[in-house]
């Protein structure tokens, strides 16, 4: 809860000074790189803040006979004002030492000085800078409420700066690099606003004024110069030296020093009078020190990277609160009529995609499915099935959608008997992992209407492959099925491609599988076994398909169902014509490295295969296995291609299987036929490949786990477990 | 040889014509400013003839031409030219110190000319005779006070 106050303050402070915020981080930027280069030009003299102002004014004093003034800046360069033997104006930075000209004064260009008045004050005057005054107070808040956020997410201050897990750039860079910057951005916010206050008025006003007596009687001879005082102050400690105008006694020396101002008279070097400055001027001079960077090259840069990480603050800020926001919850069907009620506890909306990924199929499968936060708790009066996806926040709580919904489980009992499934999603880089998964699995059993339908399924980082696994004990147990490929979980990534159909054979009334060959777009690199997944429609609807690389071209072989989005969409495609798809890595589908492979296909499961004996360049042992209904024209064409990788000693043997032809023949016969070599595969490491359809994966996996268990004494699960076995069915 | 020949005549040349335009001097002028709170003033230095008209521009201490409209009667003159042929400075905070320099024709002195400091700050009084001297050798070496902004001017000739 104390959470969502933080982060809410944290984005609405954000929201409103972010314009302003810009403007000044992107003329912040300029400015400090300025000062930055200011500081390497070769004007100050080494060492030249341990000399003393008598080892340095007589030497001055002998080529400028006339000094009115000396001031030391920032930078260190000396800048004196007089005149010359000859009666030449001099203003120019000397070395101290030897009072040699080193340089002009710098006059900031008129671009530095327009970027100056917009950092301050936008050109408004007092108005600008007003706002720019309550934008920098703003930013201490942004800051600190940031520093909160972080140490609630790290659970303690101790591990504030300890791995954070990277869930995407915007946030994993906003995270790290605020994290580094903190103490920076909120120097600069803090300076800012007093700078701001001052140039308001707002702070009291130091006026200097010397109450000097004047001592009529004062020897009008010596000079200061030889005096205690100017053997002992350093150029170092100096920030200006005002010089007598005139060798009268009313006239003296003022020096300013870092904290203080003396009035010396400038015979006998003696102190007439002295004023500290207040704590507001010191403070104002340490927040231009700190604001600006003047003066020391390396802070100059840091504020620079400060600046410029502001504005990627503002960049990842907004882009984190967009994906939060981009994940909304869509029903159709009213909460009375839910049959299955999918109820979520999402803190970043991670845990909500997959809910929706389910949602969504139910929906599409005619399902009266309900997709809530867990905090809407409440009877449903329908409901088959209670199915709760959550992650965990923090110290084992509950995402802040979800932290009431404990206490509603005691205030709502359900009517009926509910199934119900807890899926927990977390990270096992934090500790506590899915801890208010547990919770919530735990409590729910202990509900008298509640029936436990699968065990507590933790998914770890987002991990599609983990939730497919849910999946397919959910498909199991219900007869509800859900679709098994993790890329459709996966996150949706970004980077359609365009693809050029290049070849595509006709579909007729015997003939309803096609091959479909596509130009790769320049530069993208896939292999046999990746999936392209396309977008028929306006929804983002992702249909996947299993391809071949062939040539260097992907290849598809799709079977036109008569509703089928997918297949329609392909099949509509005429040559030439180019559509927007992507591919996806399916690294768990590719050609493995091991020596002796069996491949096991059925309908167009053939796919990928074709383009794994057209890549066997190595000579990988390889064996197919591959079972269709008819011998149409374009499995004759499958059989050509295997006859004639065959020749080229891609292939070792292929065998084929027809199911509706005269000896009715099926993948499962050639497998048990073939037992013995199978088995010897498996033993000496070689790895089998399936893809095709579930049922076929299902019956082939039985036959596969009684030759291994017959042969080799050992169940398929455990070479499931080595990765000697491969899958990609549907 | 030729060009040697030139440049040596050129030489002779420059060094006459320094001779009879040198009949200027250099005066520094201190100007000791009043605790005043505000923004840094801005101030004007004109030569005024004896009709009582400006003359000359002798220096400004501001750089922001937007501002040089609040020196009233100054820019008046200033408007005629845009155009300050005069040397610059940074505008002055109260309580501060400012060393001006400036060079005058020894020809106009005593002869009823006058050195007028008028000056402005942004959102208070304007004041278009804060300081007023006679062009004259007494006064040119000497202490003037001031009426608004500027407590006192002190005067001196460099000597070359």
């Amino acid at each position: 809860m104390t959470l969502s106050i933080w982060r809410y303050a944290h984005l609405a402070l954000a929201l409103i000074s972010s314009l302003f915020i810009v403007m000044a981080s992107v003329t912040g930027v300029i400015l400090a790189i300025d000062a930055a280069q200011e500081n390497t030009l070769p004007f100050k003299t080494a060492g030249f803040d341990e000399v003393t102002l008598s080892q340095s004014i007589p030497v001055l004093k002998q080529k400028f006979p006339e000094i009115t003034e000396i001031s030391v800046d920032h930078n260190g360069f000396v800048n004196l004002k007089g005149f010359d033997d000859e009666g030449n104006e001099i203003d120019a930075y000397v070395n101290p030492k030897t009072a040699q000209i080193l340089g002009k004064p710098i006059e900031k260009s008129s671009f530095i000085q327009w970027v100056t008045a917009f950092h301050r004050s936008l050109f408004l005057k007092e108005t600008g800078r007003l706002i720019i005054g309550v934008v920098s107070f703003l930013l201490i808040f942004i800051a600190l409420s940031g520093m909160a956020l972080v140490i609630q997410r790290q659970r303690s201050v101790a591990k504030f700066f300890k791995k954070v897990v990277k869930e995407y750039f915007a946030q994993y860079y906003h995270i790290i690099t605020g994290r580094i910057m903190l103490i920076p951005v909120l120097l600069i916010a803090i300076s800012g606003t007093y700078l701001s206050m001052v140039h308001l008025h707002l702070l009291p006003e130091f006026k200097v004024n010397h109450q000097v007596k004047i001592n009529s009687n004062t020897n009008a001879e010596g000079s200061a110069v030889n005096a205690e005082l100017f053997k002992s102050v350093k150029l170092g400690d100096v920030k200006k030296i005002e010089f007598p105008f005139a060798e009268d006694p009313e006239e003296h020396y003022t020096i300013k020093l870092e904290e203080r101002e003396l009035v010396v008279d400038q015979f006998s070097g003696q102190v007439l009078n002295e004023v500290r400055y207040p704590g507001t001027v010191i403070l104002e001079d340490l927040s231009l020190d700190l604001h600006t960077g003047r003066g020391n090259v390396v802070w100059a840069i840091v504020l620079a990277i400060a600046s410029l990480n502001i504005l990627f603050f503002v960049y990842s800020g907004f882009a984190i609160t967009l994906k939060r926001r981009s994940t909304k919850i869509k029903n159709k069907h009213g909460l009375n009529d839910a049959e299955i009620v999918l109820l979520v506890g999402s803190e970043n909306g991670n845990t909500l995609r997959f809910a929706n990924a389910v949602h969504q199929q139910l929906l599409a499968n005619g399902q009266a499915s309900y997709l809530l936060q867990l905090n809407q708790y409440q009877v449903f009066p329908k409901a088959k099935h209670l199915l709760i996806f959550t992650s965990t926040y923090g110290l084992g709580d509950a995402p802040s959608n979800a932290d009431k919904f404990l206490s509603l489980l005691d205030k709502y009992p359900q009517q009926q008997k509910v199934n119900f499934s807890v899926l927990g999603f977390g990270s096992h880089a934090y500790p506590d992992f899915c801890k208010f998964a547990i919770e919530v699995d735990d409590k729910l059993a202990t509900q008298t209407w509640a029936n436990r339908l699968l065990q507590l399924h933790t998914v770890d980082d987002k991990s599609a492959i983990q939730f497919v696994d849910w999946i397919k004990k959910w498909n199991e147990s219900t007869e509800i099925d859900l679709a098994t490929t993790p890329a459709l979980y996966a996150k949706k990534p970004k980077g359609l491609r365009k693809m050029m159909v290049l070849d595509k054979s006709e579909v007729t009334d015997q003939e309803h599988t096609f091959l479909l060959t596509l130009q790769a777009p320049t530069g993208l690199r896939f292999t046999s076994g990746d999936l392209l997944a396309i977008y028929p429609s306006d929804d983002a609807k992702e249909r996947l398909y299993s391809i071949a690389k062939i040539n260097g071209n992907i290849q598809l072989v799709v079977k036109l169902h008569p509703n089928g989005l997918g297949s329609n969409y392909l099949n509509d495609l005429k040559i030439g014509q180019t559509f927007k798809a992507r591919l996806v890595n399916n690294a768990s589908f590719h050609l493995p490295k091991s020596k002796k492979v069996a491949l096991i296909a059925n309908g167009t499961g053939i796919a990928p295969f074709l383009g794994m004996i057209s890549q066997n360049t190595k000579h990988t042992e390889m064996k197919l296995y591959a079972g269709f209904r008819n011998e149409t024209s374009l499995i004759k064409k499958h059989l050509e291609f295997l006859a004639h990788h065959l020749k080229q000693q891609k292939l070792n043997d292929f065998q084929i299987a027809f199911s509706r032809e005269q000896n009715q023949c099926y993948v499962m016969d050639l497998i048990k036929r073939d037992a013995s070599f199978l088995a010897g595969l498996l033993k000496q490491g070689g790895v089998i490949m399936i893809c095709g359809s579930l049922q076929m994966q299902q019956d082939v996996e039985k036959v596969l786990d009684q030759i291994s268990l017959e042969n080799n004494g050992i169940n398929l699960a455990a070479y499931k477990a080595k990765g000697r076995l491969l899958t990609d069915c549907y | 040889m030729k060009s040697l020949l030139k440049i040596f005549v050129l030489g002779i040349l420059l060094s006459a014509a320094n001779q009879t335009l040198a009949q200027t001097s250099k005066y520094k002028c201190m100007l000791q400013m009043n605790g005043y709170t505000g923004e840094p003033a801005y101030i004007s230095v004109s030569l005024i003839n004896p009709k009582g008209d400006y003359e000359k521009t002798l220096y400004v201490m501001g750089k922001d031409k937007k501002w040089y409209n609040s020196l009233k009667e100054w820019f008046k003159f200033f408007n005629k030219t845009k155009n300050v042929n005069a040397k610059t400075g940074a505008s002055v905070a109260g309580g501060d110190r400012a060393m001006v320099n400036i060079e005058l024709n020894d020809a106009i002195l005593d002869k009823g000319y006058k050195i007028r400091f008028e000056t402005a700050v942004e959102d208070q009084k304007y004041y278009a005779t804060d300081v007023e001297v006679p062009a004259t050798t007494e006064a040119l070496a000497g202490k003037a006070d001031g009426s608004g902004y500027i407590k006192y001017i002190r005067f001196s000739k460099v000597q070359p």
